[in-house]
């Protein structure tokens, strides 16, 4: 029997975070993720980034109005997670939910300092934000990104920061984006304690290695 | 940034209080004058952008909004307007009149339970105005201007708080909670305290006079 397991934000559910860049990955190991914790009977919720019926849609309209700026972008994101955080993801950890979310605020501060606004302003922006029991960050090589992306989605303006202007070139701008977002999520990894995993290794593979992680909390007992 | 003089040749100009305190009034008034003598005037007021303001509307009707998304969502609106209207016209020269500013959040929103340390971050980014005006009303006269002909409405009245099953009552606690952040302001950020109650006339010649000085601070004579 391990040791008993507390969770790290005082309720009674388990909060577990998928983070990583446009492509890594993250939808389909959340889905995995979820299928396993289901498969044992425990009570799953997910939420996605950016989907508060509130707010999401005033984001996405904005967006293609290029209505956008920095510090506009900023709030509207964080009033969107505040929706979703105090309408969804708290009622749920209340009640004993284990909540896997598809990014967290890691995501913000990574997108926000990339366009300019002060760190600290953002952490605070997010400040009241429980803590994750887990945050798996899945690693990946910007070429590999790059690839990925142009493949399936394509580029997407704000996704390849054109907004900020790094530059007019559709690839470049991406380019720079994704590795500047890079460069913010490596600082983050030892100060929010993410599990880093090859986001390159095959799926299966980094199933396994997230599952293991769940299994070891779970079996703890801290959800009986 | 709301601590420190801003260096924009504009001049900005902001009116304070709780509904029916007659911060509109003046405002309407001191516009009118200004255009009248020629000057570069631009008016804002709260919650008016085209980005979100219609969203807030939306969500304050059918009542499902947290304190912290309310506040989110007009720290929002504060600042598409600030960076789209009030700091191109105070870097184009203008005086621009803004009907509440980040003063009315700091009020709300703390009287909702949203942490005041928290929301003055939030709009860290806000311009400290030239002139700020607070118009002090008690809850009572207050109430007695606003709702002659209609009830309260939910969040004027504070119904998010459940403080009361009565929206007369319950606008009677939370405005007086408002007032006493606005009364806080006074000192904080230096608010020019005004008594809604005196005649306009005579509010309207203070307010003239108030801003005469700070145009002839910056060399623009009326």
């Amino acid at each position: 029997m391990t040791a008993q397991f507390k969770t790290k934000h005082g309720y009674e559910g388990l909060l577990i975070v998928i983070e990583g860049t446009d492509g890594s990955g993250k939808s389909t190991q959340l889905e995995l993720l979820k299928k396993s914790i289901q498969a044992q009977s425990y009570g799953v919720m997910v939420s996605e980034w950016k989907t508060s019926r509130l707010i999401a849609n005033v984001i996405d309209d904005a967006k293609d109005r290029n209505l956008l700026n920095a510090t506009t972008y900023s709030l509207l994101y964080a009033a969107d997670f505040a929706d979703r955080l105090e309408n969804q993801i708290i009622p749920a950890l209340k009640s004993g939910f284990i909540v896997l979310l598809d990014r967290y605020y890691y995501t913000a501060l990574a997108r926000d300092v990339v366009r300019g606004q002060d760190i600290e302003w953002v952490k605070n922006l997010y400040d009241y934000a429980p803590e994750p029991d887990l945050v798996f960050y899945l690693d990946m090589p910007v070429d590999v990104l790059l690839k990925r992306i142009i493949g399936t989605t394509g580029l997407d303006f704000y996704e390849s920061g054109r907004d900020v202007g790094f530059s007019t070139d559709f690839y470049k701008s991406f380019e720079i984006y994704q590795k500047k977002c890079l460069e913010q999520y490596n600082n983050m990894k030892s100060e929010y304690h993410f599990k880093s995993i090859d986001g390159t290794l095959p799926i299966n593979k980094i199933h396994s290695i997230m599952d293991e992680e769940v299994q070891e909390i779970l079996s703890s007992g801290v959800l009986k | 940034m709301l601590k420190e003089k801003h260096n924009y040749k504009g001049t900005l100009i902001c009116v304070e209080g709780i509904d029916g305190s007659g911060k509109s009034t003046q405002l309407a008034l001191l516009r009118d004058w200004l255009k009248s003598t020629g000057q570069d005037v631009i008016f804002t007021e709260w919650n008016s952008s085209e980005l979100i303001s219609q969203t807030t509307k939306l969500a304050k009707k059918k009542n499902m909004l947290s304190p912290r998304t309310f506040s989110l969502l007009h720290a929002v609106d504060f600042a598409d307007r600030l960076k789209q209207v009030i700091d191109p016209a105070l870097k184009a020269g203008f005086i621009v009149l803004a009907d509440r500013y980040a003063y009315t959040a700091f009020a709300r929103d703390v009287a909702r339970g949203v942490d005041s340390n928290w929301v003055r971050k939030v709009y860290d980014f806000a311009i400290k105005p030239d002139l700020a005006i607070y118009f002090d009303i008690n809850p009572k006269d207050s109430m007695e201007r606003i709702c002659a002909n209609r009830a309260p409405k939910f969040y004027e009245a504070g119904m998010d708080l459940k403080l009361s099953n009565d929206p007369y009552e319950s606008y009677m606690i939370f405005q007086g909670r408002v007032i006493k952040e606005y009364q806080k302001m006074v000192d904080e950020f230096g608010l020019v305290k005004l008594d809604a109650m005196d005649s306009i006339h005579s509010k309207q010649v203070a307010i003239r006079e108030m801003l005469k000085e700070v145009l002839t601070a910056k060399g623009v004579n009326l």
